[in-house]
């Protein structure tokens, strides 16, 4: 038995003293949360008909005023200290989660877009999501115009929990924002339009392998207790610099590590653990595939970096080899199976596997560089993807409307509808990161803190990916711009204001972070070395300091 | 001693008022169980008889009589006569759950019990003890705990059965255990609210100046309700209805495993009359008027008399309630738990929560009459909107009826029922065809119909 | 966990009764075979085969479920603050309320919605 040495201070004590909420830093969650709360409100009370019109402009103006008062607290926040904690110090406000959050919110204005989107009425989801695929009862639904307006209020909720997570200050706050994050989202991957069987084969397959990565993650947090005796992220990591609560607890803190790791890398969807990405991405409705591939990775990295560089930021050692294989193995694993993929859905659900592996490089340097460069490597992919979903709605078959994934049926669109086609060009080069697109700058900036970091082999490996990917982002163009029209030729829809608007946004935001990407690297992104270059302690490193306590 | 009991022992003296247990010899504390059970037993067995002999009056009849003085005997008699019934167990079933069920039920029950106050210190064979098993910080809990456990007996019995009827009954009998549930945690939260803590003497003595029935009477009406609605008793009797579903979970039980369900709804009904006497009516104390004049009313061994009768009025109430009321139908009884019940708890608590804390923050009287005033105005409203909405939804049913009716009347086959049109060459019959009620004005004159 | 030791006895007496009593009652009745008796009771006609685990009912029991866990949680968050509404004051109550209204809100989708008509 472990002889537990339990200090008095440990002793339960009951708080007296009513605590204090600081409402205005919590305000753009509140924002957020207050939209869905009224959204169930909404979706009680008012008749069917006006709901539709209603939802969509709270849910966009929610999104839009915490986007805001995000603006305004990163200008409010005082220029010398990192940050603040507060309601209970579970939640952290200081430059990184600020920054993740606002492109949160931002990417999650970009789907809320695509996902208001109808056309002649149709929605890209289901009108009844109850009633069984196929049955008489889902004709009458169709024919009726019944559409599920839930779907917003539930998309508040995942953003909510997506802003959560990248703010979160200990581990079970962190755990609920998952799950606040999570739970909508399983349930928004079922509810597409058309194709719904594998639609809700994709949400529950989601489903049960999320909650599998759920419950590794609490089992790790159990185990990082059990070695630092505390869940705040400041306790673990002052616990692993001292030794831990008990002699000889090494091992809880390496399985704690290791288990919340696999469900940290679930979530952002690494090999091993990618396997439910591609068929998620490709059932799910693609403004929800959009909503997950941009906003759900860049909260998962978000939470990650913290995790790894505040709460393990000194048991780097431990943690390090443990992602150098996971980030080779995605590189490389996920590059090769991208090559053999058919579909476009699914080919850029495998492209996003390979991008969280080059971030993985970011994550395994632990230093200042690491982090800024995850951090707009991570902002430019989240619109570039955002973009080419968007454009994937707009691919149909001629025959039933629904989406022309397969890729043979995208020959020739360069010459039927060139606008369309140039611009998912453009998103695919930003995906193999040629120069003058935000991709090339994002990879630079995380192989080059690799490299810094000492992790060339790495880099090495991740340039080696990146000549893999380009190869099939390649043919898509070659396949779209040099060869003739297919057969089963697609019906390109003219996209609509909102589609148009969403991406107009990719292709602006790809084209000024590649080559413009100073402004925003100097002023959007905090920098770590003008505040602390002097600051580098021993112990602590440049970005340990960004994030605050 | 372990690091844990450490822990445990330090909360429990940031709790008031539990000195006085955890320190029994253990002889008083067999002694003390052994009463309880034997206590638990009588009831019971008087229980039955009484439901039985009660009901008769009401009904104009005698009741069992024959067995023992006045018929008291008769459930004992009823006992023995069921431990000697052949014990059944049907093929099909699933033998161990199916075996383990009636256990499930029935121990649990008696686990709430051990909490209950009886009275306050006495001195039993020279120890000063509290008549009162044990307490604990959370006691109330307890209760509620045990009570939840006792559905997995119903519904694994149910499950276990693999026969049609049970199997609805488990399923029923839990959904309203459940249903019912919610809205007894609620009614405990405002004597929470008032008595500042969860164990059952604490409680009991933050009653010494009014009874909580009294200032929380809403609550306790609820209660009332739910205990009934708890424990499967009339008219909340659905689980069991035997003219729908035979016995309810208990169809395929038989000698002493059925015995064992009927002991376990009994000694629940106990367990929820002592609580309704503990949380509400002040326990052990003596009835307001008696201790102004008699001051030794709430000393020594009396206090026990004063809960026995609470205790037994509350009892009568069961059978009152199951002898006066017809059982209701089963989606009546969850409209009330889901729709009537629970919304008023909500708003009750939030008012006594409110007002608690305006009292205590010294806010003038005037600031806690407007408070008290917005919430009646605006449980008002709430219930006109109710009665607005219900009236509107009536009339249009009434309409929509009153469509289908006509609809029905202009044409037979209205709706798709199969009506047989009134002529068809197959009929066969030499007779004149029966001329059509709503024969157009101008239809041709109808000719002979004649088979082949 | 001196307080617990006597629940323990208690419960150790009632189930030494309730298995005490089974076992008598599985020994003292009559052993008499026929094969009807030891089929499913279904008012004298031939049982309906059941499906092992039950087969399908109604989703309202299910729906029941649901909405009790949601409500049983929002009951045991209640029973603390209620405890230490005093020591709480204006905070506890206002954070409360909030709750209670989150809480009603679903509550609220769930009826318009008719999660709670039975027929």
């Amino acid at each position: 038995m472990i002889p537990l040495s339990l200090s008095e201070t440990t002793l339960p004590t009951v708080t007296t003293q009513a605590p204090d909420l600081d409402y205005w830093l919590l305000s753009p969650l509140l924002v957020v949360f207050a939209a869905g709360v009224i959204g169930v409100i909404v979706e009680a009370f008012v008749p069917a008909q006006r709901r539709y019109s209603i939802q969509t402009a709270l849910a966009m103006v929610a999104v839009g005023v915490a986007f805001v008062l995000t603006l305004v607290q990163v200008g409010a926040l005082p220029a010398d200290s990192a940050g603040l904690t507060l309601a209970f110090a579970t939640v952290v406000v200081d430059r990184p989660s600020l920054f993740f959050q606002g492109v949160i919110l931002a990417l999650a204005l970009a789907s809320l877009l695509l996902i208001a989107e109808r056309r002649d009425g149709e929605s890209a989801f289901t009108g009844q999501a109850a009633a069984v695929p196929g049955s008489e009862e889902e004709r009458a639904h169709v024919l009726a115009g019944s559409q599920h307006t839930e779907v917003y209020p539930l998309v508040m909720f995942a953003v909510l929990g997506m802003q959560l997570f990248t703010a979160a200050n200990d581990f079970l706050t962190m755990f609920i924002a998952l799950e606040v994050m999570s739970l909508p989202l399983y349930l928004l991957c079922g509810l597409a339009r058309r194709r719904r069987l594998f639609s809700q084969e994709a949400a529950l397959k989601y489903f049960l392998l999320g909650a599998f990565s759920s419950a590794f993650f609490l089992f790790g947090i159990a185990m990082v207790y059990g070695y630092a005796g505390a869940v705040e992220f400041a306790a673990v990591r002052a616990a692993g610099s001292s030794g831990g609560l008990i002699d000889g607890g090494e091992p809880l803190l390496l399985i704690g590590i290791a288990m919340i790791g696999v469900g940290m890398l679930f979530k952002v969807g690494t090999v091993p653990f990618h396997n439910w990405k591609p068929d998620v991405y490709q059932g799910a409705p693609t403004p929800i595939t959009a909503l997950m591939a941009s906003g759900t990775l860049v909260a998962a990295f978000g939470a990650m970096l913290r995790v790894f560089y505040v709460a393990f930021g000194t048991t780097v050692a431990q943690w390090r080899p443990m992602l150098w294989v996971v980030a080779i193995l995605t590189m490389v694993v996920a590059a090769v199976i991208a090559v053999t993929q058919r579909d476009i859905k699914r080919l850029l659900a495998y492209s996003s596997v390979v991008h969280a592996g080059f971030i993985l490089t970011a994550v395994v340097a632990a230093n200042a560089d690491g982090l800024t460069g995850a951090m707009f490597y991570l902002a430019a992919y989240g619109f570039t993807t955002v973009g080419a979903f968007a454009i994937v709605t707009l691919v149909r078959n001629p025959d039933n409307g629904a989406e022309a994934g397969d890729l043979t049926q995208w020959a020739g669109l360069g010459r039927t509808s060139p606008f369309l086609a140039a611009s998912l060009g453009l998103f695919l080069l930003a995906f193999a990161g040629i120069p003058l697109t935000s991709g090339f700058i994002g990879k630079f900036a995380v192989f080059e803190a690799a490299v810094a970091a000492g992790a060339t082999p790495l880099v090495v490996v991740g340039v080696l990916s990146s000549a893999v990917t380009a190869f099939f982002y390649v043919r898509i163009i070659v396949l779209m711009f040099f060869a003739e029209p297919a057969e089963n030729a697609p019906r390109v829809l003219k996209p609509g204001i909102l589609t148009g608007t969403t991406v107009g946004l990719g292709v602006a935001a790809t084209l000024l972070l590649g080559i413009l990407p100073g402004p925003v690297l100097e002023h959007v992104i905090p920098q770590p070395a003008a505040e602390t270059s002097e600051a580098v302690a021993a112990e602590h490193t440049a970005a340990d300091s960004l994030f605050a306590r | 001693m372990t690091p844990t009991t450490v822990v445990s022992a330090a909360a429990l003296d940031a709790e008031p008022g539990l000195d006085a247990f955890g320190n029994d010899p253990w002889w008083i504390i067999l002694i003390k169980a052994l009463a309880v059970f034997v206590f638990l037993m009588l009831c019971v067995l008087m229980m039955i008889m009484a439901d039985r002999k009660v009901m008769g009056r009401m009904q104009q009849r005698h009741g069992p009589n024959r067995f023992g003085p006045w018929g008291l005997l008769q459930s004992l008699a009823d006992g023995v006569k069921l431990s000697l019934k052949e014990d059944l167990i049907p093929r099909t079933v699933d033998k161990v759950i199916y075996i383990a069920a009636p256990m499930i039920a029935a121990i649990p029950a008696f686990f709430a019990f051990s909490v209950i106050p009886v009275g306050p210190e006495v001195t039993m064979f020279g120890v000063e003890t509290r008549l009162q098993l044990t307490d604990l910080p959370v006691a109330v809990l307890l209760v509620l705990a045990t009570a939840s456990l006792g559905v997995y007996g119903i519904v694994l019995a149910g499950w276990a059965s693999r026969s049609p009827y049970p199997l609805l009954g488990g399923l029923r009998a839990s959904a309203q255990v459940i249903s019912y549930e919610i809205a007894m945690g609620l009614s405990f939260i405002a004597v929470f609210i008032y008595a500042g803590t969860l164990s059952t003497s604490g409680i009991v003595e933050a009653q010494q100046n009014i009874w909580f029935a009294v200032i929380l009477f809403p609550s306790f009406v609820i209660y009332l309700i739910t205990m009934i609605g708890e424990t499967n008793r009339l008219p909340f009797d659905l689980p069991e209805g035997e003219g729908e579903l035979v016995g309810g979970f208990m169809t395929e039980y038989s000698s002493m495993k059925f015995t064992m369900f009927f002991l376990a709804e009994y000694v629940n009904m106990v367990t929820v009359s002592a609580m309704s006497v503990t949380l509400f009516l002040g326990g052990y104390l003596a009835p307001p008027p008696i201790t102004t004049f008699w001051p030794g009313a709430n000393e020594g061994w009396w206090p026990a008399l004063w809960w026995l009768i609470k205790f037994v009025c509350v009892m009568f109430l069961f059978v009152w309630v199951r002898g006066s009321l017809p059982r209701v139908r089963y989606d009546q009884l969850m409209k009330l738990g889901w729709k009537i019940l629970i919304p008023i708890q909500l708003v009750w608590i939030t008012a006594v929560a409110v007002i608690r804390v305006l009292n205590n923050q010294e806010y003038p009287g005037y600031v806690t009459a407007i408070v008290i005033g917005v919430f009646g105005l605006l449980v008002f409203l709430g219930l006109w909107a109710w009665s607005r909405a219900a009236a509107k939804a009536k009339a249009q049913e009434a309409a929509e009826h009153e469509a289908e009716l006509r609809a029905r009347r202009e044409n037979p086959m209205y709706g798709g029922f199969p009506v047989p049109p009134m002529i068809a060459p197959h009929y066969g019959t030499s007779v004149l065809a029966e001329e059509p009620r709503y024969q157009p004005a101008s239809a041709p004159k109808r000719e002979e119909v004649s088979g082949a | 966990m001196e307080l617990y030791t006597p629940i323990f006895v208690l419960g150790g007496i009632g189930a030494a009764f309730v298995i005490v009593s089974m076992i008598v009652g599985a020994i003292a009745g009559p052993k008499r075979y026929n094969r009807t008796k030891l089929q499913a009771y279904e008012c004298g006609i031939e049982p309906t085969p059941q499906p092992v685990g039950g087969g399908r009912f109604t989703i309202k029991y299910y729906l029941t479920a649901m909405l009790f866990i949601v409500f049983d949680i929002e009951v045991i968050f209640l029973v603390p603050w209620a405890v230490h509404l005093d020591a709480l004051g204006i905070f506890g109550l206002v954070v409360m309320i909030l709750f209670l209204v989150n809480v009603s809100i679903a509550y609220a989708y769930e009826w318009r919605r008719g999660g709670l008509e039975w027929n």
